[in-house]
């Protein structure tokens, strides 16, 4: 109620949750978006419904839920968009990534620690020695537990290009 | 009821045999290892045993293999509780309140009234198939694609009420997990939808690397960024067992969520999915205080872990009773039973009555051994909560991946994931929940199977829902929860605006 | 990619008789185009079982399931030709594909024919609440009520959706056709009767056909099933030209010496020969090549008769 925002003078003061506003742009956006996706696919009449008529609908449900979404926004009250951790997101998507990369190509033996190290500098307190050995002695056991214990069929080995 | 007692008596004189007690131990670890690793589910454990039992006899095969499936339901709750990450859509609901409790401390009572709970139920679901298994398969021939339906819209209302804040974020959430869902071939014409021309999503999303993507690495990454919250597990140990005053408290809860849970997973097409959020949601309508729940409310770990245990069991009902599997995992039993030369129909009952009964009573055998393996192993559990997170959390990593490319030896499924895990961020930021998206993805597919089937029956018609009495009892029901779910949030809402 | 396969075709050509009387050295793997569980993933296991005790290398199954089976057979298509790779290919993966998914990424008939696995016949049935009880009186119904009836399958491209395709078109019937996920669910809501009718293989429907559950019209195959022997056959029940049958049979990338492949053609042979291997084939309902079914010869010319006979039922179809 302290904050008085873009509104002419004299009206009621209003709140707004800076969160729910971007929230409800994004699902605007995804439901564009599938639906731009899913043009070309037929709606069906109801007694054969077509292969479009559900992603569709429920995308033009999702715009209407966030279009909803925005306009409460500026009536309710609610926190404001955090800031995105760069470097979180960064190194630990960045390790997937690299995981996915080298896993088949290289085997288990190259894949793991690279990504382990990797990821592991998404934390502020890395320190590349503990990570590096640690992430050798992990590799090590998850070739015993997934490929020996468990037996399943993932590549350890590999130099396949 | 001399004929019941014969026929236990014949099932554990094959369960208690000592080649039997040992594949059914067998199973049970091997079943809690893979449930503990995030990713790696039962059916790629079973499928990869499968070349091993070709020279065990059948029931001894059948034993380890069920051990393997009941024993991963036990440790999911585990990954669950510990470190947020739901390994399976019946563990989401675990991780709203287990992990709380984790974070307050409580990951040994969380742990041990899960095993307890779910001991519970295994016991009372195994005496359940023993005595009315045969009539109670029937009830899957009243639900047809119209009743199926009308139970999804039920489960999803159950997805309102898992939210813990904002019902219009939940139910766009549940839009969302919905949109997702139906991405993939179409099931009734073959086309591609929405597929972005990507061969690998053909077959649609997987849910675990959907799960792992938006709850566990989206949750590495925030939790990386506000240290103070990693840290709280680590500063408080607490009870490692629940105490007399859990298990009161558990103890109806459980109760419930065995019969709710028991029920859900006679159903065909994977009814045993909705039994945690049911019982979930029958735990927060009852509570008298429904605010404790996402903040680590014992009922809401005890009722849904009994749920899926025993729903884990009844699901056995339809495939020993009809040889018709209810989920994908059965539809592997119905493999391995093929494989020892039983075709599994309607007459595995009479024809083979040592594999019918020993394999109820290897189950209730198993429990007993999962709640031994079980409760020492929480120290255990606890204790690796005290391992710092900065290496916890790239071990975490490192085991979702390969859990991944298990699925489906595909490096596409880890790519996916990193793609999930950047939108779950992007969501949490945005201060929506991801359990109930999850739970709209896992039932939009069969939301849409069989409302399109029941379609094309009704010739178009949606009259089909109402005119079918189940199917309007379910609907009825449906539309009373969603009054009860919404109205609290309506009133708070007035009540705001009366404040201001 | 495309390069390296060139590469690798060279090398393989240089070295081939070498890299073939050394074969195998390692273990094998076989893709198996389906999920665990179902009856080609039984097939593949019972033939690879023997087949590896005899080649004296483990062949190891490994499930990419998937699009009808065609993400598996893709898979396989472009693994390396060194015999280290095979696959397990079917009616719908090597015969109804190129119709019904227009940019399939490999072609059924160029891939190097090992032999024929197993087949398992295909069985007409019905739900017992549907009034027709013979084949006769259920063509008579079909053509008579054409809006009432029902007819569940397993998904496009499965063996059921395909088999049953062929049904209708030379019943010249179009009743509404429901898909389902798996021949599981679809037994269901037709022994409730949700559904008339599907056509599936024997593997899937013998228990409940001897349990009452369903009503079996005919078997399309020349011969009555030893597994159900009350069951007539298409030609005995007067639909002589339904014959059809879910084949299975292995085979290797484009381009594998034809050494390897002759050593896995004897394997297989040797298999098929072995008492217990065929003992748990036929107990599943399957039917087994003849011998002179068993060479590689036969199953190239099968494979190209098939596309020949399904692309113009299934485009018509569409």
């Amino acid at each position: 109620m302290t904050e008085k925002l873009q509104g002419q003078p004299g009206e009621t003061p209003r709140k707004r949750s800076q969160q729910d506003l971007g929230g409800g742009l994004f699902l605007i956006a995804i439901g564009l978006f599938a639906i731009w996706q899913g043009s070309n696919l037929p709606l069906g009449t109801l007694r054969s419904m077509g292969a479009g008529m559900l992603p569709i609908s429920l995308a033009w449900m999702l715009i209407a839920g966030g279009a909803l979404l925005v306009l409460t926004s500026f009536t309710t009250a609610g926190p404001d968009l955090e800031r995105w951790s760069l470097r979180g997101l960064c190194y630990i998507i960045g390790g997937v990534l690299v995981f996915a990369f080298t896993v088949q190509r290289f085997g288990l033996i190259v894949a793991g620690p690279l990504s382990m190290i990797i990821g592991s500098f998404a934390s502020d307190e890395a320190r590349l020695k503990e990570a590096v050995i640690f992430a050798v002695i992990m590799t090590a056991l998850c070739i015993l537990l997934f490929k020996y214990a468990l037996g399943l069929p993932i590549p350890v080995v590999n130099f396949r290009w | 009821m001399n004929e019941f007692a014969a026929n236990l008596a014949l099932g554990f004189g094959t369960a208690l045999s000592l080649q039997n007690l040992f594949l059914c131990f067998t199973g049970c670890m091997v079943g809690t290892l893979i449930g503990v690793l995030p990713g790696v589910g039962p059916i790629a454990t079973i499928a990869m045993l499968l070349p091993i039992t070709f020279g065990l006899d059948p029931v001894g095969a059948l034993i380890m293999l069920a051990g393997i499936y009941y024993g991963a339901q036990y440790g999911g709750s585990t990954t669950a509780i510990l470190v947020n990450i739901p390994g399976e859509a019946t563990s989401v609901v675990t991780t709203l309140d287990g992990h709380q409790m984790a974070k307050q401390g409580r990951a040994g009572v969380a742990l041990g009234i899960a095993a307890i709970g779910s001991f519970f139920a295994g016991t009372v679901a195994t005496l359940f198939i023993a005595a009315v298994g045969k009539p109670l398969s029937q009830i899957a021939q009243f639900f047809g694609p119209a009743e199926y339906f009308s139970l999804m819209v039920l489960g999803l209302i159950f997805a309102v009420v898992l939210a813990r804040g904002s019902v219009l974020k939940a139910m766009c959430m549940i839009l969302l997990g919905l949109l997702v869902a139906t991405v993939g071939t179409d099931l009734v014409s073959g086309q591609e939808r929405l597929t972005l021309g990507i061969q690998d999503l053909s077959d649609g999303v997987d849910f675990a690397s959907m799960a792992m993507g938006i709850f566990g690495f989206a949750e590495i990454i925030r939790n990386l960024e506000n240290p103070e919250a990693r840290d709280v597990v680590k500063s408080k140990i607490g009870r490692l067992l629940p105490n007399w005053q859990d298990i009161k408290d558990a103890s109806l809860p459980v109760l419930r969520g065995t019969f709710i849970g028991g029920l859900l997973g006679i159903l065909p097409g994977n009814g045993a999915v909705l039994g945690p959020f049911a019982a979930y949601t029958v735990e927060k309508k009852l509570a008298k205080d429904p605010s404790r729940f996402g903040r680590g409310a014992i009922e809401g770990v005890a009722g849904p872990e009994s749920a899926n245990n025993a729903g884990a069991q009844t699901a056995f009902i339809p495939l020993l009773t009809l040889g018709i599997p209810p989920n994908a995992v059965m539809a592997l039993m119905v493999g391995a039973m093929t494989i020892h030369g039983i075709v599994p129909g309607p007459q595995v009952m009479t024809k083979n009555p040592d594999l019918f009964w020993g394999m109820v009573a290897s189950m209730w055998v198993g429990n007993l051994m999962l709640l031994i393996i079980n409760l020492p192993l929480v120290g255990m559990w606890v204790r690796l909560l005290q391992v710092p997170y900065r290496l916890m959390f790239p071990a975490i990593m490192i085991f979702c991946c390969i859990g991944i490319y298990s699925i489906n030896n595909n490096t596409s499924d880890v790519l996916f994931t990193g793609f999930f895990a950047l939108s779950g961020y992007a969501l949490l930021k945005f201060g929506f929940e991801p359990a109930p998206m999850l739970l709209g993805f896992v039932l939009g597919k069969l939301m849409e199977e069989k409302l399109r089937q029941a379609m094309i029956l009704s010739r178009g018609s949606f009259m089909t829902f109402v005119e079918r009495p189940l199917s309007l009892a379910l609907l009825i029901v449906s539309l009373i929860m969603l009054i009860i779910a919404v109205l609290p949030a309506m009133r708070q809402r007035r009540d705001e605006v009366f404040t201001e | 990619m495309k390069m390296f396969a060139a590469a690798l075709a060279i090398a393989t050509a240089l070295t081939g008789s070498a890299m073939a009387q050394s074969y195998p050295a390692k273990p094998i793997t076989m893709i198996v185009p389906f999920a665990a569980g179902g009856p080609t993933d039984i097939i593949a296991r019972f033939v690879g079982e023997h087949m590896s005790r005899s080649l004296g290398q483990t062949i190891v199954i490994e499930n990419v399931a998937g699009a009808g089976g065609t993400t598996g057979i893709t898979r396989a298509a472009g693994s390396p030709n060194d015999g280290y790779t095979i696959m397990m290919g079917h009616m719908g993966t090597h015969g109804a594909a190129p119709a019904l998914y227009p940019g399939l990424k490999y072609d059924p008939t160029a891939l190097v024919p090992v032999g024929i696995a197993a087949s398992t016949p295909i069985l007409i049935v019905g739900s017992n609440k549907l009034p027709p009880k013979t084949l006769q009186e259920f063509i008579a119904y079909a053509k008579a009520n054409p809006d009432k009836l029902n007819q569940a399958h397993a998904g496009i491209g499965s063996v059921s959706h395909s088999t049953c395709v062929m049904l209708n078109v030379q019943l010249g019937i179009k009743p509404t056709a429901v898909p389902y996920t798996g021949t599981g669910p679809a037994l269901n809501d037709m022994i409730s009767g949700q559904v008339d009718y599907m056509c599936d293989q024997i593997v899937n429907l013998s228990e409940q056909i001897r349990a009452g559950n369903v009503r079996a019209y005919a078997i399309a195959s020349p011969e009555r099933s030893p597994a159900l022997p009350d069951v007539p056959t298409t030609k005995e029940a007067g639909l002589p030209e339904y014959q059809v049958i879910a084949w299975n049979a292995i085979f290797a990338p484009v381009g594998t010496a034809p050494e390897i492949t002759a050593k896995l053609n004897d394997a297989l042979k040797k298999a098929l020969a072995d008492e217990t291997t065929r003992g748990r084939l036929l107990n599943l309902g399957a039917v087994l090549p003849k011998e002179n079914e068993q060479s590689q010869a036969f199953l190239g010319e099968f494979v190209k008769q098939e596309v020949a006979r399904w692309t113009p039922i299934l485009k018509a179809a569409k």
